[in-house]
């Protein structure tokens, strides 16, 4: 039974490719009608999103190149209004706190149906 | 255990309470099931009363975070876990006999945790508590010499630097692999300036001090974990810095030189400078050339001969072929 | 000879990735301070090829902690450092007052403790996300020359096929690198793949 039936724009930025199939696949089953959109790094992120802005985006922290955290934080210094779900496997109490001092929602890893409604209920504006 | 006679039940609670361990089951809620004669004793708390109760609520000040987690941990998987005592210490509001409840006085604490009855939907856990102050002093005196050896044989005691043996070997090492690969080395001798004019003046016990500082300082300067500093001789220091240019070499000498510097250690015989002062030479090796590892030994001695000839308190780099 | 796809490896590397972010908690927990853990690389081996200049272990003394686990399939799972390396994070562990000489009493129990958390993390993580139950024996810390150790372990195991993951651990901003070994027989990593696949086509 579908979620929601808008349609809206998500960015996954992860550098595993089982990640992004399942956060896919879990937004999908409640979003059917949400175009999505890949990253594998943070770096390619950036370029993406210069090109055209998504609503949402889930961020993972520990790829190559540039650290999830300081993407999200440069994505939302240039577009604030992008609602960004960090989610990862690295759930040091530092991370947890920069999160949320960006104003990005914090979830831990593994990706589950569970943890992908967590990130939704953030994009959909619920506390 | 299949020869115990038909009172095995009541053979088995004596042996549970007269074992010189702590025994404590506790079920998928976390609440005790048992609890042995040796805890109720070194906690202060009876068996009759600990029954059926978490254990945070009969220790509610006393659990260690990670003893939280250990247990939440055993609850949901089915692995065993252990508490050391050197991490730990005394996770546990447990006392030598006799019991006084000053946290100051807990019991050295090694602590072992098993699934015990383990079936489909849920087991128990089973908490051991031994005391490791009788193990700690045991594994002291049985220390074997090869294991002291090696750990003798790799640090310098006083400054926690690494010493000449393990240098001797680390250097022949990186630089094969210097060769092997392709890449450079650099390596920085250095000494501290008018070391002895300072011990004689202010005392050995100051002139530790100091080369405990001095490698303190040193090693703050690195970052990157293949990077060593070694107490090559009484007051001279080698730095082995693998894969890295002339320039970067320089760099850190250069940073080193004036850290040490600023130290600000007054040396009022010093005839330098008012403070403790280092000499750096450094040399490196480029790949492609035809120096070998003790071509760039004598270069690095070279170059801090160099600048004990300059004034001392400065940083002289030279090419291995020179 | 089977070999991994891309994709199974991925999914494993995952898997580890999660397990290595709940130990890194632990152990910062423990430590008091930042401790990041991550798994960069998984590799599948046949074992009769592993020595130590495979996994560029180039130290004189290696040490190894070994859990034996059970389940849907058994592995031997082993947390190898140089003898060094695991002295150092044996110090950073305890804490800077704590002396060398004291260092090298602990040595052993530590060591226990820390394969103990990173291996237990590893398993527990790849039980939840496939699926599964894993039990397992109480850690062993031994040291030894590096390719005797090697050996040994192999021989001692007798599994033809190996799992190494290279794993990266900082403690206080000092970065060792050390192997997560994985010891599987055959059949053993036949059942670990197809329980992969299940997982993974249940996306």
């Amino acid at each position: 039974m579908p979620h929601r039936n808008d349609i809206k724009t998500l960015l996954i930025v992860d550098d595993s490719r089982v990640s992004r199939m399942l956060i896919r696949n879990f937004v999908l089953a409640k979003c059917p009608q949400w175009i999505i959109t890949d990253a594998t790094n943070g770096d390619e992120a950036l370029k993406i999103i210069d090109h055209g802005t998504p609503n949402f985006c889930t961020m993972d922290i520990n790829m190559p190149g540039i650290i999830g955290t300081d993407a999200a934080e440069q994505i939302l210094s240039k577009y604030p209004g992008i609602s960004i779900a960090i989610f990862s496997a690295n759930i040091q109490e530092s991370h947890r706190t920069r999160a949320a001092a960006l104003g990005a929602k914090f979830i831990a890893k593994p990706v589950t149906e569970k943890t992908v409604a967590q990130a939704l209920d953030f994009f959909e504006g619920k506390p | 255990m299949s020869s115990i006679p038909t009172h095995q039940p009541l053979v088995c609670e004596e042996i549970f309470d007269a074992v010189k361990l702590g025994l404590i089951l506790i079920d998928g809620e976390g609440s005790v099931l048992m609890w042995n004669n040796w805890v109720a004793e070194h906690s202060g708390i009876p068996a009759e009363f600990a029954l059926n109760h978490p254990l945070e609520f009969l220790f509610p000040d006393g659990l260690s975070s990670p003893f939280k987690t250990a247990i939440k941990n055993a609850l949901s998987h089915k692995l065993p876990i252990i508490l050391s005592n050197a991490l730990h210490r005394s996770p546990l509001p447990i006392y030598p006999l006799p019991v006084t409840q000053d946290e100051q006085k807990r019991m050295q604490q090694s602590i072992t945790i098993t699934p015990i009855g383990i079936n489909e939907k849920e087991h128990l856990v089973l908490i051991q508590i031994a005391d490791a102050s009788v193990s700690i002093k045991r594994e002291g005196v049985l220390k074997s010499h090869s294991v002291k050896l090696s750990k003798e044989a790799t640090t310098d005691g006083l400054t926690g630097a690494y010493n000449r043996r393990f240098f001797d070997e680390r250097f022949a090492a990186e630089f094969g692999r210097a060769q092997r690969k392709n890449i450079p080395l650099s390596l920085i001798m250095l000494d501290v300036d008018h070391f002895k004019l300072y011990n004689d003046n202010y005392g050995h016990p100051a002139g530790d001090k100091v080369l405990i500082s001095v490698v303190k300082k040193l090693k703050s300067q690195l970052n990157r974990p293949t990077d060593v500093v070694v107490r090559y001789g009484g007051e001279e220091f080698a730095v082995l810095l693998p894969d890295s240019e002339r320039e970067g070499g320089r760099i850190i000498a250069e940073k080193m030189r004036a850290a040490i510097y600023d130290l600000n250690i007054p040396h009022n015989h010093s005839k330098s400078a008012d403070r403790i002062t280092i000499s750096v030479g450094l040399a490196t090796y480029q790949p492609g050339t035809s120096c070998d590892a003790a071509h760039l030994l004598k270069a690095a001695d070279t170059a801090l001969y160099d600048a004990k000839h300059s004034g001392r308190n400065c940083v002289r780099c030279s090419l291995p072929s020179e | 000879m089977t070999f991994m796809t891309e994709l199974q490896l991925d999914a494993l590397t995952e898997i580890f990735n999660i397990g290595a972010g709940r130990a890194a908690s632990s152990l910062s927990e423990i430590v008091g301070e930042e401790v990041k853990l991550s798994v960069p690389h998984v590799k599948l081996y046949q074992s009769s090829k592993i020595n130590a200049e495979v996994l560029s272990l180039n130290s004189a003394r290696l040490g190894a902690v070994k859990q034996s686990f059970i389940g849907p399939f058994n592995a031997d799972a082993m947390l190898l450092f140089t003898e060094e390396r695991a002295m150092e994070i044996v110090h950073d562990m305890m804490g800077s007052q704590v002396s060398i000489e004291d260092v090298a009493e602990f040595e052993q129990e530590a060591m226990c403790e820390l394969g103990n958390i990173i291996l237990n993390a590893c398993l527990s993580s790849m039980a939840d996300i496939l699926n599964i139950s894993l039990e397992s024996t109480l850690p062993v810390y031994s040291v030894g020359e590096t390719n005797a150790t090697l050996q040994q372990i192999i021989s001692e195991a007798n599994q033809p096929m190996m799992l190494v993951l290279h794993i990266d651990l900082a403690i206080e901003k000092r970065l060792s690198q050390g192997y997560l070994v994985f010891l599987l027989s055959s059949s053993s990593l036949k059942e670990l793949l197809i329980h992969i696949d299940r997982f993974i086509s249940a996306i």
